[in-house]
């Protein structure tokens, strides 16, 4: 009825995991492979969960990871257009990286600033209240 | 605002004394109820878990409050932390937990650090050796039903799981587990402690066209128009959205309506956890459902045949209707598949998932034909 396979380290699979994306902002074949290895769980499992949650990435980042709002708080206080002032400006779609490997864009769902709409996060910072100016000057200071 | 006394770990210790019965009958007795929106008992969870036989059992804080525009817990956790901490520590007593979990969601990671030292803190202070570990999810609406939290804590995809075996006797790694939300733990030293606790008290995020955002204190009870008014919307107001999962109605027939579940139901819409979100009348609300359709096409776990495949669907049709590119027959479809989504889908993701749209598509039906090909 219910799976109790139970791995020796099922509890430090997705800490480990978040532990990789944060380190190397990507998660890796190998890395996947090694993670695999540290805590006996198949690798076709650790695939699975590092798939399955949007903060993970088994692509190749960019340093920066922006992942902006666009749930309906957001959407309703101009999510679209701040979107596509980022594209934009970066030159990249939503879900690409510029080729200098600074930036990658996700359109993503709430991130529970409704009240700083439209919000959006960079490498899990927040940033909300969010206008044209106010990104350009984040942006700036990335680069 | 009730939600952000403090008790200074005075709760903690009243606990002590009237004994792990003692508090859940005290509990029990003030009428405190799970906040995440079922509403259920918490002092009846609490002794299922107490009573289930089994060496250890565990205590699960759900932080994972994904629902767009909701944010209250995000301000219970910068601005009362030591009181939502001393709720996990009673809850824990109370069933007799060893090893409590919070369940942060992964776009709170920043509030983590800070969350961690208050829990050392507070740990301290009470002489306690109960072991609370933050664990951050990375990114999945679904999380926030209970069986994925369970899934996602044990290194698996958090898909939700058949109930029975509910957590209260089967939770985490099989052992009976407490979850329980944020603002109902955060209450839990409150009701303890204060007389006057009022266990009617409910908070209300609102967002959208409004000028001031945020986070409300109300009364159970109280008129959809008090609520709204409060925030100042832009504009008049056309529909109010509860959250993505309680669907919307409008608000000039509904402005008088009491905000209490079983009238928010009759209105045919789930208050939830009291997230309102104001969309003012110069929108279609075409638009607006394209938009949280696509918030169901992305976050939809992919475990079942309706949710995964009819979110997909929805969305592609609710594109084609806002392009101009459908015909009149498509509006129907689109009722029924929203019906089926409703009626089939395994967990509560899918079955709320289309609400939103049968509401609108009843009381804004115009909004949808004035889109159709003519
Ligand atoms: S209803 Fe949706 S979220 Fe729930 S199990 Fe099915 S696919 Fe997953
Ligand atoms: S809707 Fe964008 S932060 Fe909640």
């Amino acid at each position: 009825m219910e799976d109790k396979e139970a791995y020796p380290d099922c509890l430090g699979l997705l800490p480990k995991l978040e532990k990789e994306q944060a380190k190397k902002g990507w998660i890796s074949e190998q890395a996947l492979k090694r993670i695999s290895k540290e805590t006996g769980i198949p690798i076709s499992r650790v695939y699975g969960v590092a798939t399955f949650y949007a903060h993970l990435h088994t692509e190749k980042q960019g340093k920066y990871i922006i992942e902006i709002c666009n749930s309906p708080s957001c959407y309703l206080n101009s999510s679209l257009n701040l979107i596509k002032f980022i594209e934009k400006e970066l030159k990249i779609k939503s879900g690409q990286t510029t080729k200098n490997g600074k930036f990658s864009i996700h359109i993503c769902s709430c991130i529970g600033c409704c009240d700083k709409a439209p919000a959006m996060m960079i490498n899990k910072k927040v940033y909300g209240n969010l206008t044209e100016e106010k990104v350009k000057k984040i942006l700036k200071k990335c680069r | 605002m009730q939600i952000l006394k403090k008790t200074n770990l005075k709760a903690f210790e009243k606990a002590k004394k009237l004994g792990p019965e003692g508090v859940i009958s005290l509990i029990k007795e003030k009428g405190l109820a799970g906040r995440g929106g079922a509403g259920f008992p918490t002092g009846t969870k609490w002794e299922m878990v107490r009573n289930a036989e089994a060496d250890e059992r565990y205590v699960i804080c759900n932080a994972d409050e994904g629902e767009p525009g909701t944010f209250k817990d995000r301000m219970i956790i910068e601005k009362n932390p030591e009181t939502l901490i001393e709720g996990i520590l009673i809850a824990s007593y109370a069933v007799g937990a060893k090893k409590a979990f919070i369940y942060l969601r992964g776009e709170y990671t920043c509030l983590k650090s800070k969350l961690n030292k208050k829990i050392k803190e507070v740990l301290s202070k009470a002489k306690s050796d109960l072991k609370i570990e933050i664990f951050v999810g990375a990114g999945a609406y679904v999380c926030g039903e209970e069986t994925a939290i369970l899934a996602s804590i044990e290194g698996k995809r958090g898909h939700p799981k058949v109930r029975p075996p509910y957590p209260t006797t089967y939770g985490l790694f099989g052992k009976p587990t407490v979850i329980n939300n944020v603002e109902t733990l955060t209450n839990v030293p409150l009701a303890v402690m204060f007389d006057d606790w009022n266990k009617d008290t409910r908070l209300h995020c609102i967002s959208g066209d409004v000028e001031k955002p945020g986070v409300y204190e109300a009364p159970l009870g109280e008129k959809l128009s008090q609520a709204i008014e409060r925030a100042k919307p832009k504009g008049k107001p056309k529909a109010v959205y509860f959250g993505c999962f309680g669907g919307c109605m409008p608000y000039e027939k509904f402005r008088d309506l009491e905000l209490r579940p079983e009238k928010v139901c009759e209105g045919e819409c789930m208050l939830g956890s009291c997230t309102m979100i104001v969309v003012s009348e110069k929108r279609s609300i075409v638009d607006v459902a394209t938009n949280i359709a696509k918030f169901y096409e992305f976050e939809s776990c992919g475990k079942c045949t309706p949710c995964r495949e009819g979110t997909m669907r929805v969305l592609a049709m609710l594109q084609n209707i806002s392009v101009g590119d459908a015909k009149p027959e498509d509006i129907d479809t689109l009722q029924e598949l929203a019906e089926v989504i409703k009626e089939t889908s395994f967990c509560g993701l899918g079955q709320t998932a289309t609400s939103h749209l049968i509401n609108a598509l009843k009381f804004f039906r115009k909004d949808f034909e004035d889109r159709i090909k003519k």
